[in-house]
């Protein structure tokens, strides 16, 4: 366990200074030199002279090796300073922390709904394949898969807010705002999570111990409960692990549709505007916490699955 | 009130869905009984309907199957029309059940002692502590060392042997008062076996178990049981005491399963050939990975050859090396050290197809989404120049060779049987027109007599086709009734090269010698032995194998 430990941490932190470089790289990357756009996002419309880019460059330490520079720039991005943005000159550290805030509880609403319809859906299918239960759920949450959120989005608010006028169309004010952007987000993992259950359930309930279970005299519906149920689940934790994570820098189209201040708008607005400190900042946090949440789910299914160990004398 | 089990005219049938239509037999008529401290063998080979049986006494007949007539009652309870909660406390508690395959019935997410716990509150109403006293206790009485480990152990981290014992402690923590036992010995070694065979007889007379044990090997059960019942296609085709089934056998299919049981020494000697060999490997050794301290190659320092002609033997227990010496000699692996030298008829001396593999599971031998056919059809393709008629024509060749109905070129792999995809995979190799066949394991997946006729068939076509053989084998039996010589391989070394009759009557090697020792046929099957080798004066010359009766039914 403790090798497996070291070695998740390690690759969790590789990972992320290796994502972190590369964001560091990007305003190199962008056409158009990083100075001038610097003095252009705090003296908007006057000529540029060079001395003052000279003079800028060297006082923000741009003329040392590119390596010395990735480091000072990670000591600050590690002791929480992610420099000023270019549009609002705030922060980009506590315009980051109120967005991530924001995209977290929205993407946590819609995967605990994701779980909540899929979890008995999937067992219900799973446990009578074939069953005309089973093919209506089944081509239901196919279906499910090919709608894009830009087409379900406006359905989900054509419906439930302007015509039956139940919820907000928009905006990220009352709690009941979570509501249509959280489900137009879980109609796909709502699919792919069904499936997964599905499967993991028809597995499950076909391995050789589960006769064996019958045999010693649990219950059809002991059975399920000890023996098929728990063992279909620990596919779906990686699964929702690699949702949620996908989900945090993913959510972008429907915080825009729906106008939520959260971690895809931040990021989608930053790039619109080349808010180049903005993008930045964002990128790195939505990356390390992606790596920590899978490195949490490897963890996780390490725990669940106990097919590890070696054997006893 | 008497726990007897009887099963009296039970019929299993295919049994459709919708229409409750009964469909083909699959168990026609079977009747018999198990008295408490009874221990009664049901022998017969694969697809005989004996599990189906076993499994019709639980109420735990699969999917699309149903009890079709007749009746299975333990003590006063009638089994086939009993209501779920009757059954369910039969399950476990009067009916104990042990499984072939113990690792597979256990679930793995969940400890050996978590599993005891089951039974024991379900039948014997003890939970919380004193039912993990009481586990700790049955585990003990199976014969495990460290019940607390094992106890805690998750069914991985148990070995074969262990997990058959704590699948026992299982079966018989709701005290049962009758064992169906399915096969539990089969996937065990020989002295696992004998140790799994004596916990049970012990249990039978210590607490007056009743025991119906299934097999398809007659010689596991000789010396335990008290009456045998033999069952092919369905139905009991005999049934008696041991000792007279195994002196007097009345259907020939009993006759047949204890041939195949037996597989008497081969009779033909031949001198060795005088030619040189066809195959010589000097200082072969093959490492996997790279050189770390301490650990062994796969392969070192073998040194071996196959004369032309010849049946050689390697034998070795599992992790011997022995496939990866059969893989470095086709050339699936390429040796580290030393050389593999052949000397090929003349004309083609470098041809890479004359030395074939068959190999051990016939099932996973072929792609599972081909017809036998287009499999058959690919080594031509690739290494022969033919029209597709002379295709045709070879692989029709093929099958006759080998007693396959063309039929089966147009069915998948899954609706073959082991015995029939076997033999499919020896025509494949034939195709190629080996001088070399190398057998690994070849015959280990089947049962005894779907065995014995490969076997035969593999001595036909040695002689016919002159082919040098190479058996790679686990199995003592297999290795006395096929070959001329042997090697006896261990942890990747040779450690002795004998004809084959010095070999059993004086190995050298002390690992040798505790093979050979452990082999001895049990005390009971002597009976058929000199049986048959009184008759077999009035057999003059080679009795070819019979076709395949009980082998041909689809999996």
């Amino acid at each position: 366990m403790l090798h497996f430990a070291a070695k998740r941490t390690t690759t969790l932190v590789i990972a992320v200074v290796v994502a972190s470089f590369a964001v560091f790289l990007v305003p190199y990357l962008t056409p158009g030199d990083p100075v001038r756009k610097i003095i252009r996002s705090r003296v908007a419309g006057e000529v540029i002279d060079d001395s003052s880019v000279r003079q800028l460059s060297q006082s923000l330490g741009l003329d040392d090796p590119l390596l010395v520079q990735y480091i000072r720039w990670l000591r600050e991005l590690i002791s929480g300073n992610m420099g000023l943005s270019f549009g609002s000159r705030t922060p980009v550290a506590d315009q980051v922390i109120s967005a991530m805030g924001v995209t977290l509880s929205l993407v946590t609403a819609a995967l605990v709904l994701a779980v909540v319809v899929s979890l008995p859906l999937g067992v219900l299918s799973g446990l009578r394949p074939g069953s005309l239960t089973d093919r209506a759920v089944t081509t239901v949450t196919q279906a499910l898969i090919a709608v894009p959120e830009y087409w379900a989005a406006p359905l989900l608010v054509l419906v439930l807010a302007v015509k039956l006028t139940l919820l907000p169309t928009a905006g990220w004010t009352d709690p009941t705002s979570v509501v249509l952007p959280a489900l137009t987000l879980a109609l796909r993992p709502i699919a792919f999570f069904t499936s997964a259950v599905r499967t993991g359930v028809l597995d499950a309930a076909a391995a050789a111990h589960i006769q064996a279970a019958r045999a010693r005299g649990l219950s059809a519906r002991q059975t399920v409960m000890r023996h098929v149920l728990p063992n279909s689940l620990v596919p779906v934790s990686t699964l929702l692990a690699v949702w949620f994570a996908g989900l945090l820098g993913g959510s972008v189209i429907v915080e825009v549709i729906f106008a939520i201040p959260g971690m895809g708008k931040l990021l989608f607005d930053a790039v619109v505007n080349s808010d180049i400190p903005l993008a930045q900042g964002g990128v790195v946090v939505v990356v390390a916490l992606a790596v920590a949440v899978t490195t949490l789910a490897d963890f996780i299914h390490r725990f669940l699955t106990k097919t590890v160990g070696g054997p006893v004398a | 009130m008497t726990s007897e089990l009887v099963i009296d005219g039970l019929q299993v049938s295919v049994q459709s869905p919708v229409s409750q239509k009964a469909g083909t037999l699959l168990v026609n008529d079977v009747s018999l009984s198990v008295a408490p401290g009874e221990f009664v063998a049901l022998v017969g080979s694969s697809g005989s309907g004996k599990t189906l049986t076993a499994l019709s006494c639980l109420g735990l007949l699969p999917k699309g199957l149903g009890v079709t007539g007749g009746s299975v009652t333990i003590g006063d309870l009638e089994i086939t029309t009993a209501s779920e909660r009757e059954l369910n406390s039969a399950r476990g508690g009067r009916l104990g059940m042990l499984f072939q395959q113990p690792k597979r019935m256990f679930n793995p997410n969940r400890t050996i002692g978590e599993h005891l716990q089951e039974p024991l509150r379900l039948h014997q109403g003890v939970r919380g502590l004193r039912a993990r006293a009481k586990a700790l206790d049955l585990l003990d009485e199976v014969g495990l060392h460290d019940p607390l480990k094992s106890s805690k152990a998750y069914p991985h981290q148990l070995s074969g042997g262990m997990a058959q014992r704590a699948m026992t402690a299982l079966a018989l923590a709701g005290q049962p008062e009758m064992l169906l036992a399915d096969e539990p010995t089969s996937a065990l070694d020989k002295g696992l076996e004998t140790q799994i065979l004596q916990l049970l007889n012990r249990e039978r007379h210590e607490r007056g178990l009743g025991i119906l044990y299934i097999t398809h090997d007659i010689r596991t059960v000789a010396d335990y049981a008290d009456r045998v019942l033999v069952m092919g296609a369905g139905s009991i085709l005999e049934e008696g005491r041991v000792e007279e089934v195994l002196r007097r056998p009345e259907s020939s299919y009993t006759r047949e399963l204890l041939d195949a049981a037996l597989l008497a020494p081969k009779s033909r000697r031949r001198p060795l050939p005088a030619e040189g060999p066809v195959l010589a490997l000097e200082g072969v050794g093959k490492r996997f990975g790279r050189k770390r301290k301490g650990e062994r190659p796969a392969l070192e320092d073998v040194s071996l050859s196959l004369g032309r002609g010849e049946v050689l033997g390697v034998l070795g227990q599992s992790g011997s090396g022995k496939s990866t010496l059969a893989k470095t000699i086709v050339g699936l692996e390429a040796p580290s050290t030393g050389v593999i030298s052949r000397h090929l008829e003349a004309g083609q001396p470098h041809r890479r197809t004359a030395v074939q593999l068959v190999f051990q599971e016939p099932h996973h031998a072929f792609d599972p989404r081909m017809t036998l056919g287009t499999s058959l059809h690919a080594p031509l393709i690739s290494h022969r120049h033919l029209t597709p008629e002379q295709r045709v024509e070879q692989i029709q060749t093929a099958m006759n060779e080998v007693e396959l109905d063309p039929v089966l070129l147009d069915r998948h792999p899954g609706q073959c049987s082991g015995g029939q995809l076997q033999r499919a995979t020896i025509a494949r190799a034939l195709l190629l027109e080996p001088e070399v066949l190398i057998c690994d394991e070849a015959t280990s997946a089947l049962d005894a007599v779907t065995q014995r006729r490969i076997l035969d068939l593999l001595l036909n076509l040695q002689r016919s086709r002159g082919l040098s053989v190479i058996m790679v084998s686990h199995d003592m039996d297999v290795i006395r009734y096929m070959c001329d010589r042997v090697a006896v391989l261990l942890d990747g070394q040779v450690i002795e090269v004998a004809a084959t009759g010095d070999f059993f009557t004086a190995p050298q090697h002390p690992h040798s010698q505790a093979l050979v020792s452990a082999s001895i046929p049990c005390r009971a099957l002597g009976a058929w032995d000199a049986a048959q080798s009184r008759s077999s004066f009035l057999n003059v010359g080679h009795n070819a194998p019979p076709p395949e009766r009980f082998d041909s039914s689809p999996r």
